[in-house]
């Protein structure tokens, strides 16, 4: 009995932090359309929006569909995006991190994009085909920087999972602080940029050329989906980064100060994500748009050339 | 028993070539007789501590057999590495012939013949226990595949085929021959190698000419030219299991009669052999540039072969490792590709016996009209990914965990990228094949195809929930080798650098899917054709001079920037080879002129060097 209650406490917990997950990323969305809107010196919309717009599209009352393919989107893009938040440590809460590792995590990233992809090429609109290419191309680009920064550490703390290298990091013993992963943060910041689409990197999206790329034919109840997904990837992206380098939030420990700890660490890893995001969008907000090669070129040229360096010293730390 | 399947089988093939004319009885001739490795698998079932109930073993096969064949003796045992390939073998065939029954009507009873001649070459490589019996059984393998690509009737995969072919069974001679010489026996068992320069030259020959067969670059180019030019049940048991062989020889000789401690005694960087630094480094490359290609690829056949090329990298990346987890991995790796590949073949095969057609842009829109065949193949792409919801990630996280514990700064970020890259061919197979716009009004592929490849999606889904099963059947192969097998539950693989638990995947994967099917349910909806939204209502037939399918040139951007470094690299550095043997041979035979002036002149000559250098000296 012990352990089912034990088992409910667990799954409650879960299910409370998925919740608050899409609730910071649904405040997100409004967010980013008021920070934009200030600095194009417009009022913008109200910092509420994402609710509303959530909320709008999940009450639709026609919802059109080309399928059961077409569908698929809807599903796995809300489940993978959820199953890649469980996976991740998250203010201090392990979650489920201590049963996977950071390659899981990026592999599990893989299943919404793909679903999403599934079911935007069901679609048949060929501006949604031209859009998730270049997404994918543009995931090749990011990842490159990205792996190779994420290695190097991987080497240099000897371990992969995520939460002992946030545990590793506690006392303030944050990876940023360690120079060459500075420029490794800095690496992983421009990957970043182009994990969340903002500009320059929103060539997959690209509203004023393919008609918003991939969620061109999504209404309804199938772009709400999608919408809780985009939303809920900025919320797992910016934390993938504060996990990495800046000890996941972490600062009280919590054997010595309880549940204070918790409340506390989980505000500071919401400052944080908000932080990281909001240098993202101070990015998107002057950039105009890459074309895909550049960006290709971009990041294997001149962010995996940084990145090379890291694991050059990496390399050379660790022979010595 | 050994013996009898091997007169068994040998009697099908004249049985089944005597039937060419009834492709269906040759069917089942051959499909009969596919059985008896399967019988043999379960009859050793015992030797990977595997007790099986009795009627999944009705026949009893002796363990060993030493058979006197005149001039020489074969000898034949069964060995846990040897197991553990005929698993991926003798399960992958019986299908590949039950798919070839609906799909191969042509000559049927030479493909049937063929077929089986690669299987009993395969099964004699998986039991030899010395170098002449490998080499007999390998040959019988690959002229039986010559004969298969014979059938293809394209000259270039023939020519390559057969030029590569020959190279390697030149090295694998050159290098049981040198072994001979200086161990004094071709038994494996009694081959006691020292650290000499030789053995050195006579491994690394093996090892090359096993390269051949595992399609490693440079040694890969007849690879998109054999899979892209025959049938496709045979080309899924070619990519699937026969390439596998490659790898087995490998670990046999590498691990198995070399040994770790002599591989280590040429040199070692961080605990890692060079030798097998080097097989890691090249398996990174090929993963890498194999998945390049694949990507530009707009032949159905020719992108499932590069990216062959590039899943088969990770294997010898696996074996270059060479610690217990690599090695596990790179069996797992091997176990993945097997059953991942030979579905993404068939479900190729059976698109083109529905439409003729191998071009991924004159596709599009299968995925309603053969749902079936479609669920199988994204069921291959997702383990092809390596998407956690299929057994495929296990495979490469046993991998990158490896290349991370001995420190592979350069290896592993290749490894990953190269994994990325495959997310772009998987979809180009998705969205070109079977998304996007309908064009062809067809059926479902018939019932002998679908059942062959939901058969082989099995065993991706039974080794997502039990990954460590594999390193069940890894164990026995790794104590062979000396090495303590991986920490593991059924559910659980632990490394020292993290843990991987499949179940809070499954569980966790379960209840999002919950949720959002929760969400999805909530409103009803309707399903209109695409035609309703994108075109406005307006009839197709207005759009019929335009495609409105995208899949040509897919990934335009992509060629453009990788395109001049990758387009043809490897072939076009055989093809200076080649121009520059030609080269020096024209200019040997213009020296036979014919004429006996020319001649006498040539016989001055020599004569007047001759006591030139007789006087100088």
């Amino acid at each position: 009995m012990v352990d089912l209650i034990a088992l409910g406490e667990q799954i409650l917990l879960l299910a409370g932090m998925v919740t608050l997950g899409f609730a910071i990323g649904m405040f997100f969305n409004g967010f980013a359309r008021k920070v934009t809107a200030r600095i194009h010196n417009r009022i913008g919309p109200p910092i509420y929006q994402g609710y509303i717009d959530v909320f709008k599209l999940f009450a639709k009352k026609t919802n059109i569909s080309h399928g059961w393919i077409f569908d698929l989107a809807a599903l796995f893009s809300v489940a993978g995006i959820t199953l890649a938040f469980l996976f991740l440590p998250v203010a201090g809460f392990t979650l489920l991190s201590t049963e996977g590792d950071i390659f899981l995590i990026l592999y599990l990233l893989a299943i919404p994009a793909l679903g999403f992809a599934l079911g935007a090429g069901a679609s048949g609109n060929p501006n949604a085909a031209v859009g998730i290419m270049r997404a994918l191309i543009l995931m090749l680009a990011y990842e490159l920087p990205l792996v190779m920064v994420v290695v190097a550490m991987m080497i240099h703390y000897n371990t992969t999972s995520l939460a002992t290298l946030v545990q590793m990091q506690s006392g303030m013993h944050w990876a940023i602080f360690v120079p060459v992963f500075f420029i490794g943060a800095i690496i992983v910041d421009m990957a970043l940029q182009g994990m969340l689409m903002e500009k320059p990197f929103d060539i997959a999206i690209a509203p004023h050329e393919i008609a918003s790329g991939p969620m061109v034919e999504f209404g309804g109840k199938h772009l709400g989906a999608l919408m809780l997904y985009k939303m809920m990837a900025i919320v797992v992206e910016t934390t993938l980064f504060v996990d990495l380098f800046l000890g996941g939030g972490v600062v009280l420990s919590v054997s010595q100060y309880g549940w204070i700890a918790y409340v506390v660490n989980f505000l500071v890893w919401f400052a944080l994500i908000t932080l990281v995001f909001f240098l993202a969008l101070l990015i998107n907000a002057v950039f105009p748009r890459f074309r895909i090669e550049q960006a290709l070129k971009f990041y294997w040229k001149y962010d995996a050339l940084a990145a090379l360096l890291i694991l050059i010293w990496v390399f050379a730390g660790v022979s010595i | 028993m050994i013996l009898e399947a091997f007169g068994v089988m040998l009697l099908a093939v004249i049985v089944v070539l005597a039937l060419d004319r009834y492709p269906r009885i040759a069917a089942a001739v051959a499909i009969i007789a596919s059985l008896l490795p399967l019988f043999a698998l379960t009859s050793w079932a015992g030797i990977m501590g595997i007790s099986l109930p009795s009627f999944l073993a009705p026949l009893e096969f002796e363990s060993s057999l030493v058979y006197n064949l005149g001039p020489g003796t074969l000898n034949l045992a069964i060995t846990p590495l040897g197991w553990f390939f005929l698993l991926l073998l003798a399960t992958s065939f019986p299908l590949a012939l039950l798919f070839a029954s609906s799909f191969v009507r042509n000559r049927a009873g030479g493909f049937y013949a063929g077929m089986l001649l690669t299987m009993l070459g395969s099964f004699g490589v998986l039991l030899a226990r010395d170098a002449l019996t490998f080499f007999l059984f390998w040959e019988i393998m690959s002229w039986s595949i010559l004969a298969m690509v014979l059938r293809g009737g394209d000259r270039r995969a023939i020519v390559s085929y057969l030029s590569f072919g020959s190279l390697s069974a030149m090295l694998l001679l050159f290098g049981f021959m040198m072994l001979y010489f200086k161990t004094g026996t071709f038994l494996f068992g009694d081959m006691h190698l020292d650290t000499s320069l030789t053995t050195l030259v006579a491994l690394s020959m093996i090892v090359a000419g096993l390269a051949v067969k595992g399609a490693l670059m440079p040694l890969h180019v007849w690879a998109p030219h054999v899979y892209s030019r025959s049938e496709e049940p045979f080309v899924a048991f070619l990519s699937g299991g026969l390439s596998k062989l490659g790898y087995f020889g490998m670990l046999l000789f590498m691990y198995g009669i070399a040994g770790l401690s002599l591989l280590s005694s040429w040199g070692t960087f961080r605990d890692v052999s060079y030798f097998g630094y080097a097989l890691a480094v090249i398996g990174a490359f090929t993963a890498f540039a194999g998945t390049v290609l694949a990507v530009m690829q707009d032949d159905l056949r020719k992108l499932l072969a590069y990216s062959s090329v590039g899943q088969l990298g990770y294997i010898a990346i696996g074996i270059g490792i060479g610690t217990p987890l690599a090695l596990t991995g790179a069996l797992f790796q091997a176990l993945n590709h097997t059953f991942f590949k030979a579905v993404l073949f068939l479900a190729a095969g059976a698109v083109y016996y529905r439409t003729g057609k191998w071009k991924i842009s004159e596709l599009g829109g299968l995925g309603y009209r053969m749902p079936f065949t479609f669920l199988a193949a994204l069921f291959a792409i997702f383990a092809l990914a390596a998407i956690p919801i299929t057994s495929g990630f296990a495979a490469k996280w046993l991998l990158y965990e490896a290349a991370i514990e001995k420190k592979f700064l350069f290896v592993t970020p290749i490894m990953l990228i190269a994994g990325v890259g495959a997310f772009l061919y998987a979809y180009k197979i998705l969205y070109g094949v079977f998304l996007g716009e309908p064009r062809y009004d067809v059926k479902e592929a018939p019932i002998s195809q679908l059942v062959a490849m939901w058969l082989l999606v099995l065993p991706l889904v039974i080794f997502l929930i039990f990954p460590g099963w594999v390193a069940d059947l890894a164990a026995p192969i790794l104590s062979e080798y000396g090495m303590q097998p991986i920490p593991h539950t059924p559910y659980v693989i632990t490394t020292n650098l993290a843990a991987y638990n499949t179940l809070a995947v499954i569980f966790a994967l379960m209840g999002a899917l919950l949720v959002s099917l929760i969400l999805y349910k909530w409103k009803p909806q309707e399903v209109v054709p695409h035609e309703d939204n994108y075109l406005a209502g307006e009839p197709p037939e207005l759009y019929e001079y335009i495609s409105m399918h995208a899949a040509s040139n897919y990934y335009e951007p992509f060629e453009d920037v990788f395109g001049p470094v990758f387009r043809r690299g490897a072939e076009r550095a055989w093809e200076i080879i080649l121009a520059a043997a030609e080269f020096l041979g024209n200019g040997a035979r213009r020296l036979y002129t014919g004429l006996t002036q020319d001649y006498s002149i040539y016989i001055l000559l020599f004569f007047l060097i001759l006591v030139g250098w007789w006087l100088l000296w």
